[in-house]
């Protein structure tokens, strides 16, 4: 297994959990290097103190922090973990929340929880708020620093794992209205004949979630040119758009909408074409309950 | 005032056609350090040289490469974008997916959505119905040089737009090596411990929590200008390894 990024324990209550964090994600883009124009030589970054040729080894950089007067303070590691002593060893749990009250655009960054250390203690621990966070099914929200950030996080099962997830603060989210771009004005507000109509085209377009039914095409496509290149030395001028592109804003919604509804509904008497997932109704309760509705309902439930 | 856009495009639903610009939905707030020399704190620069020569090199002359040894092709710039296909201004909504089914570790970055010449009446149009519906849209758009998986949701009254991760760049839970423990919890400890979490439970409520790790560096910073010496570290707090004896005293701590 690689390095872990950051070991620690995660506790709830008086309970503690010693584990060690690691990357959920792998980079699959196509990396290039750099190198130089017509020598081909390779380009590498060297790191020097400026004004001078001196090389700064790794080992000896360290964060700066520049005050508004100018002035410059060094901050070593050990500068920082006095900053947040308690946050950059531990996660404190402070709150157990239902997963579906939490707006996706907080999920920032994944990781996988193991447990740390030898001997029975921690793989039980570890094993006991697994077990009790997927039999609640609750995600635990607590707080980390890892990499002088500190970030709120969500703890919860998955695959038989703890999966720890990063968050946005709320201060980091920007209101979508403050674009100036989003219409409210009387005059674009849609019928209830087109929304009817437009739920019933996103009704018939709905499939089960699968994930690994799509792959990056892009990458394969940049790939090719890279192999075409390499064989011919040049890479050919891509084809011209085998469809025209559609910029202009449809006039007619609900013609637009009426010719989608056909041509998916046509596709689906022909053989052989698949007919998408049919599982819930969609359009009669309305408007989803936010989560603190819900919670409120609990809480009167309970 | 309107925000400044990072793409233009079009956005389609079957015959639909809704024309939108992009917005970063999100705010830099990690503090910025600069990189500087720990002991006299000079600044530190990055310089572009020729690994052979030393040589410094302008960043004009700089092109981009793939495979190493007699396998490596240098790429153009153009060479590269013609990757990016026919359809790169355009995200069209392939499939249309229940917004639950959606595992969060595939949600990546955000974007706000805006309408764009004559499109209001189509954007209003598609947000009523997937705020409707509670639906989510699937497609996929090429964002500097990146193809991403991108879900299309109702947000606070707008079209938000988030890059989904491929499966394929996710580590699944089989790649880690995990010890299993020889015992499992006693039924007694996943009793007290489901006790434990539902008296922690509470709705979530995300404008509760700020960033208090940025005044705490501020804070170090300050002791460090003024000479003094920053509060030392707390020595790690030894909890109680005993997984009964700790349950029962959180349990009692908090009733």
């Amino acid at each position: 297994m690689p390095r872990p990024i950051w070991s620690g324990s995660i506790s709830f209550g008086l309970v503690n959990v010693p584990v060690q964090l690691y990357g959920a994600t792998r980079d699959r883009s196509v990396r290039f290097h750099q190198v130089r124009a017509g020598t081909g030589e390779a380009i590498e970054t060297r790191r020097v103190a400026e004004g001078s040729d001196d090389e700064v080894d790794w080992a000896e950089i360290a964060r700066g922090w520049e005050t508004d007067d100018g002035r410059l303070v060094v901050l070593l590691d050990e500068d920082l973990d006095r900053a947040a002593p308690e946050r950059t060893r531990t996660v404190d749990v402070e709150l157990f929340v239902d997963l579906e009250e939490i707006d996706p655009i907080h999920f920032d960054h994944p990781y996988w929880l193991v447990p740390r250390g030898e001997g029975e203690g921690p793989a039980r621990a570890y094993r006991l708020l697994r077990d009790v966070l997927a039999d609640s099914d609750r995600v635990a929200i607590g707080r980390i620093v890892i990499r002088a950030r500190e970030q709120l996080v969500a703890i919860r099962e998955r695959q038989g794992l703890l999966s720890l997830t990063t968050m946005r603060f709320a201060e980091e989210i920007r209101d979508p209205h403050d674009t100036g771009a989003v219409p409210t004005d009387e005059a674009s507000a849609p019928s209830d004949a087109e929304v009817d109509d437009a739920v019933a085209l996103l009704e018939e377009m709905t499939v089960d979630w699968d994930p690994t039914s799509y792959a990056d095409a892009h990458r394969e496509r940049l790939l090719a040119l890279v192999e075409e290149k390499r064989r011919n030395g040049e890479v050919r001028e891509p084809d011209p758009e085998d469809e025209p592109v559609p910029q202009v804003a449809s006039k007619d919604l609900l013609a637009a909408l009426e010719e989608s509804l056909d041509r998916i509904r046509g596709d689906r008497k022909r053989p052989g074409t698949r007919s998408p997932a049919k599982r819930g109704g969609v359009g009669s309760s309305g408007r989803k309950p936010s989560g603190t509705e819900k919670a409120k309902a609990k809480a009167k439930k309970a | 005032m309107t925000a400044r856009s990072i793409w233009n495009g079009t956005l389609t639903l079957g015959a639909l056609v809704v024309p939108v610009k992009l917005f970063t939905a999100t705010e830099a707030r990690a503090l910025s350090f600069r990189e500087v020399r720990a002991d006299d704190g000079a600044r530190v620069r990055h310089r572009r040289v020729g690994a052979r020569t030393g040589e410094e090199v302008p960043f004009a002359e700089i092109e981009k490469a793939y495979g190493d040894g007699s396998d490596e092709v240098v790429m153009t710039k153009d060479e590269i974008a013609a990757a990016d296909g026919p359809r790169a201004k355009v995200v069209e909504i392939e499939h249309v997916v229940r917004a639950e089914e959606i595992d969060p570790v595939h949600y990546d970055k955000p974007y706000h959505l805006g309408a764009r010449d004559g499109g209001a009446h189509a954007y209003r149009l598609l947000l009523a119905a997937l705020e409707r519906g509670g639906r989510v849209g699937i497609g996929r758009l090429v964002l500097r040089q990146r193809e991403r998986l991108v879900a299309l949701r109702p947000l606070q009254g707008a079209l938000a737009l988030q890059t989904l991760r491929f499966a394929d760049e996710l580590v699944p839970a089989d790649d880690l090596d995990v010890p299993t423990p020889r015992k499992a919890p006693a039924e007694r400890e996943v009793e007290m411990a489901g006790r434990l979490v539902d008296m922690l439970a509470g709705p979530w409520d995300p404008d509760a929590y700020r960033d208090t790790y940025r005044q705490a560096v501020m804070d170090v910073v300050a002791a460090k200008l003024e000479g003094r010496e920053p509060d030392a570290p707390l020595p790690a707090e030894d909890r109680d390894d005993d997984l009964l004896a700790a349950l029962e005293a959180s349990l009692e701590r908090g009733s």
